[in-house]
């Protein structure tokens, strides 16, 4: 997987916004969602609450963080440290990358600092 | 910080949590000592939905994981009850009804409340033979639990967020609800008329009997519950009754020490009682010349203010105050403040109700007082941003359902 999976093209994911990737297409145990910062870097986090159930495809996201859609835990998009309850557990990062305005994903690989 | 670098705080619910959580991200290096109840905090928005039903069980909504009070060093007390508080010049003295005392620099009462029960008679006898029931505790939702098989023919007694929960668990577990409630819609002065009338009609659409009454009176009856409704020519039978008519703030604890109580420990925007070394938090506590805003969020922000002030440092930012419910596979959420329309107010609807996310706006002289949404947290996320910076919005695009409401952000 040395060239990652492509998943989207950039434009297709609003700034502040995320979509979620399939597990089917990733592979790994939970779907991963692509979140875009209000600077228009794109992240990877299991796209399912560690709380509950909700998408944070569907958060919103800002200052580095993705808030929950339903109970407003944020996650830190960078590390997947969860920040506020009432989830308690982190989450998982994935390394992305962009290039030529195409997101590829590598699931399961920690994100680069 | 003081001379026993220790910080009691009395009740595992969010507000204590919060509190611990808060000293300890804030640098206070002392000790914490919880004291909760129960065996370990929990969660308990989760009461009247997925753990009622039995898809989640008290392990699932703890509100820290076990592993978590060793790393924050959090010396969590439970479950134990304390029988009086001491406060000094000096130091406060906590007592346990088993006799163990600590003694602190600070006590934060974090001691919530327990369930308002109406003065109805025979109200109390049924309660006394467990067929009335209400919902606070994880205790509360085990024996309601029991009851919700179905064909079960319940009584909700108030169509508040607690009560429209829980009937909408029930039903979902096959009861036979019927809701009773004196205003029609319940809610309209926390979401809007619309949005209430909107939202209660849900329980009809589920299968559940709505109705403009009041519970006049109970007997026990063979098992059972006979209840007279205003107005109605004769009692109906249910298997059991659950009360959500609102709480009443636990506040023994303070009064018995002399603090200032009245209807909640009273304190102020640092959450200091009257006394300077006890503090108050969440659901017992009331800021003064202020209604008690008796939400999940609104128990936290006061943990990380009476933290702050410990702490003596700067208290978190000013929100508007946020919520969410859950019912019949809706989600609601709510922030700010509702108003009717009236010569200053504009009441502003965006979508269509019922077919796709909607939401209802409150907007005063070009500004956003509040909002309720069902089925559409970004809206919700986006007007608590309008409200906090009072960004001028223009009606207009709010209604518009096209128009993206984060642009609004940026003016």
């Amino acid at each position: 997987m040395a060239a990652g999976i492509r998943v989207a093209a950039l434009d297709d994911i609003p700034e502040g916004e995320g979509v979620a990737v399939s597990r089917d297409v990733t592979g790994t145990e939970d779907d991963i969602a692509l979140l875009r910062d209000e600077d228009g870097r794109v992240w990877a986090l299991n796209d399912t609450c560690t709380h509950e159930t909700a998408s944070l495809a569907e958060g919103w996201v800002e200052n580095g963080h993705v808030e929950c859609p339903l109970h407003s835990s944020k996650f830190c998009l960078k590390t997947g440290a969860v920040n506020g309850l009432p989830a308690t557990k982190d989450t998982v990062a994935h390394r992305l990358e962009v290039r030529e305005g195409e997101v590829y994903l590598f699931p399961g690989e920690h994100p680069v600092e | 910080m003081g001379a026993h670098d220790r910080v009691v705080i009395v009740g595992g619910g969010i507000a204590g949590v919060a509190t611990a959580s808060a000293l300890r991200s804030g640098g206070y290096h002392g000790d914490i000592v919880l004291i909760d109840r129960a065996e370990f905090p929990y969660d308990r928005p989760p009461l009247s939905k997925d753990y009622l039903a039995g898809r989640r069980d008290l392990e699932q909504i703890a509100l820290q994981p076990p592993e978590w009070y060793a790393e924050q060093r959090v010396d969590l007390v439970g479950p134990a009850e304390v029988a009086s508080i001491s406060p000094g010049d000096d130091d406060v003295a906590i007592t346990l009804t088993d006799g163990r005392d600590h003694r602190a620099d600070w006590a934060v009462l974090a001691t919530g409340g327990r369930a308002a029960l109406p003065p109805v008679p025979g109200l109390g006898d049924a309660r006394q033979a467990g067929l009335v029931h209400v919902l606070r505790e994880a205790e509360d939702a085990d024996r309601l639990r029991e009851v919700l098989v179905p064909s079960a023919a319940l009584l909700v007694v108030g169509g508040g967020l607690i009560g429209a929960e829980a009937a909408s668990t029930a039903v979902s577990l096959g009861a036979e609800v019927v809701i009773a409630d004196p205003l029609d819609p319940p809610l309209a002065a926390a979401v809007g008329r619309e949005m209430a009338a909107w939202l209660h009609a849900l329980h009809a659409r589920a299968g559940i009997e709505t109705v403009t009454s009041v519970l006049e009176a109970v007997q026990v009856d063979d098992g059972g519950v006979l209840a007279q409704l205003r107005g109605e020519p004769q009692v109906r039978r249910f298997d059991a009754i659950l009360v959500g008519v609102g709480m009443v703030p636990s506040t023994e604890l303070a009064s018995a020490c002399g603090l200032e109580v009245d209807r909640g420990v009273l304190v102020d925007a640092q959450q200091r009682t009257s006394h300077p070394r006890v503090l108050a938090v969440g659901d017992a506590a009331r800021l003064r010349d202020h209604h008690r805003t008796e939400h999940w969020e609104a128990a936290q922000h006061d943990g990380q203010r009476a933290a702050a002030s410990i702490l003596d440092a700067p208290p978190p930012a000013e929100t508007a105050g946020w919520w969410w419910s859950d019912r019949h596979q809706h989600h609601v959420e709510g922030v700010g403040t509702m108003r009717e329309p009236d010569a200053q107010t504009t009441v502003v609807h965006r979508g269509t109700r019922g077919t796709e996310p909607f939401s209802a706006y409150t907007i005063r002289a070009g500004r956003l007082l509040g909002a309720v949404a069902v089925d559409d947290p970004h809206a919700i996320r986006a007007a608590r941003r309008l409200i906090d910076r009072q960004i001028e919005v223009d009606p207009d695009r709010i209604a518009d359902p096209a128009a993206d409401l984060r642009k609004l952000l940026r003016g």
